[in-house]
């Protein structure tokens, strides 16, 4: 869930984090400047005292690059710069601490660690001004707590994704199309069939028809609890594509519910075949392809 | 309302061969966009209909293709817009079935029912602007 | 008319048309010109469309499709289409075009088994 600028806005206005707050900001960078590479090396020297992050410190090259990139990152809090820029680095920086598998508190608890080292020398540059002390240390505190909650945005924003990949998987899991003989497809249909569900098996069907050859289609509904007159669309749907292939579909598993329903629904299935067992389905199926099963040894 | 700016991502329509390379450039748009087969299909068969009936009542016209984000997906948004003679009646244009002199008549129901997003400007005498949209999924 | 480049097979008195991928509107009528033609000339009983290379059918190719197989009929032939794409079946579906009066087979060889069977 990418933010937007409107939404980064918003956030600013509610941790009330204006345009003064920015500029007491820029006025302490020059004192900042000074103590950038005390205040890096020191949050280092306290990673690498934990296996967790010392992990991804593994070697002094590596370290050396972060160091650049953590410095970049201390300015930034006092470029005086808050706007879309920002916003996209600091995401672009969540993006890649999620990605390299960083558990997401040691990431929130190096922000405690900025604000504890900044703090002393802070007071030390405006000692002479607690107004501008208070404000600006205020507007450290609130843009940290801007930073925090980009960080953890990602880190949902990740999680989500997965559950969205998995939730793919179950829909392809559950509309399977086996071939039960030459020339005979079934589909099962399990559960409900909402247009994105109808979409992906309509796909799936069409294409194992056309793979397989299978002159006739059984698409069985035993597993669906209840039909609306939405389903019963996408079933509709789902026989005249495949009617167009130059197959035929039965539709089995009808209920006497679901028959009822159809009823007065009024939906208009003349031409639609229909059985109330798979079973029924498939000898509909073999006589279509002038087949038939006898027993062992039957004349 | 109606513009003919030459940009990057436009196409002027004024031939029946350009219905053709609006079919396309459009399906290369669709690729690069990660639609899946189907979906390139039904957007190119709605652009096929909008710029054909460009061709047919409007004379020329263009095509301008962006890609879009509303924050959470990214999605193709194609604009169709030209001078012609307006749409009288949008309200009747897409109700199923209505037909003008030719069969089919401007396929505009269709072309909704296979997009995510459709919205029609016109002004009779002035021209129209039809905007298409579909998000990948 | 017959200038369009689309090869029209003739076997054993059906006549098989490779409809061609991502014809122009000038082609697709031209289709329909020489398929009539041919009809005539071979006196064929019936016309095979092979739309298995096809990815896009919209209103007006499915149009024309519909018009030459009511010409056909009137000249007294049949017509059946085959090998539709999954992505074209669905879409047109979705489109609401419905084939109507065309019998439909998965393949060529289908359709022209059909086509043998009932005379």
């Amino acid at each position: 869930m990418p933010v937007t600028s409107e939404d980064w806005e918003r956030r600013k206005r509610f941790v009330n984090f204006t345009e003064a707050d920015a500029k007491l900001l820029k006025q302490a960078k020059s004192h900042m400047e000074k103590h950038v590479d005390e205040v890096v090396n020191t949050l280092y020297a306290n990673w690498q005292q934990y296996p967790e992050l010392k992990k991804f410190l593994n070697s002094p090259e590596t370290v050396e690059r972060l160091k650049v990139t953590q410095r970049g990152y201390f300015l930034d809090l006092f470029s005086g710069e808050y706007g879309e820029s920002y916003l996209k680095g600091r995401m672009r920086i969540g993006h890649r601490h999620q990605q390299i598998g960083l558990d997401v508190r040691w990431y929130i608890g190096a922000f405690s660690n900025y604000v504890e080292l900044v703090t002393p020398h802070l007071f030390k540059a405006l000692s002479k001004d607690l107004d501008k002390l208070q404000g600006t240390l205020l507007a450290l505190i609130k843009l940290i707590n801007l930073d925090e909650e980009l960080a953890i945005l990602t880190y949902i924003a990740a999680r989500e994704e997965v559950i969205s990949q998995q939730h793919e998987e179950i829909l392809e899991l559950s509309t399977p199309v086996v071939q039960v003989w030459d020339g005979v497809v079934a589909a099962p249909i399990i559960g409900t069939l909402d247009s994105h569900r109808t979409q992906m098996f309509m796909e799936r069907l069409l294409q194992a028809i056309v793979d397989t050859k299978s002159p006739v289609a059984l698409v069985d509904i035993t597993g669906v609890p209840a039909i609306d007159t939405a389903t019963a669309q996408h079933l509709i749907d789902t026989i005249n594509s495949v009617k167009l292939l130059g197959a035929q579909v039965v539709i089995t598993g009808v209920s006497p519910a679901i028959a009822q329903t159809l009823v007065h629904l009024g939906i208009d299935l003349t031409g639609i075949m229909t059985r109330s067992s798979l079973a029924d389905g498939i000898k509909v199926a073999l006589d279509r392809l002038n087949l038939c099963i006898r027993p062992k040894g039957a004349a | 309302m109606v513009s003919e700016v030459a940009e990057r991502n436009s196409l002027k329509i004024s031939s029946e061969q350009d219905i053709v390379l609006v079919r396309k450039t459009v399906r290369d748009v669709c690729r690069d966009a990660g639609f899946g087969l189907t979906d390139v299909t039904r957007i190119v068969t709605a652009a096929s209909e909008l710029a054909r009936n460009i061709y047919r009542y409007a004379d020329h016209g263009t095509l301008t293709w962006n890609m879009v984000s509303d924050g959470m997906k990214s999605g193709l948004e194609l604009i169709f817009a030209d001078q012609g003679p307006g749409i009288e009646d949008v309200n009747m244009a897409l109700q199923e079935g209505y037909t003008t002199a030719r069969s089919m008549g401007m396929g505009l129901p269709g072309t909704k029912k296979l997009m995510d997003d459709m919205v029609i400007e016109t002004k009779l005498g002035v021209g129209t602007k039809i905007t298409i949209r579909k998000w990948v999924r | 008319m017959d200038d369009i480049n689309v090869a029209v097979l003739r076997l054993r008195n059906v006549l098989i048309v490779s409809v061609p991928g991502d014809p122009d509107d000038h082609v697709i009528t031209g289709l329909q010109d020489k398929i009539l033609n041919s009809m005539m000339r071979y006196r064929a009983k019936g016309v095979i469309l092979d739309l298995s290379t096809v990815d896009i059918v919209d209103s007006f190719f499915a149009r024309t499709i519909i018009d030459t197989a009511q010409m056909i009929n009137l000249m007294g032939g049949r017509t059946i289409i085959a090998g539709m794409l999954p992505s074209v079946a669905i879409t047109a579906t979705q489109l609401g075009l419905t084939f109507e009066n065309i019998e439909t087979c998965l393949n060529v060889d289908t359709a022209f088994t059909l086509m043998e069977q009932t005379g």
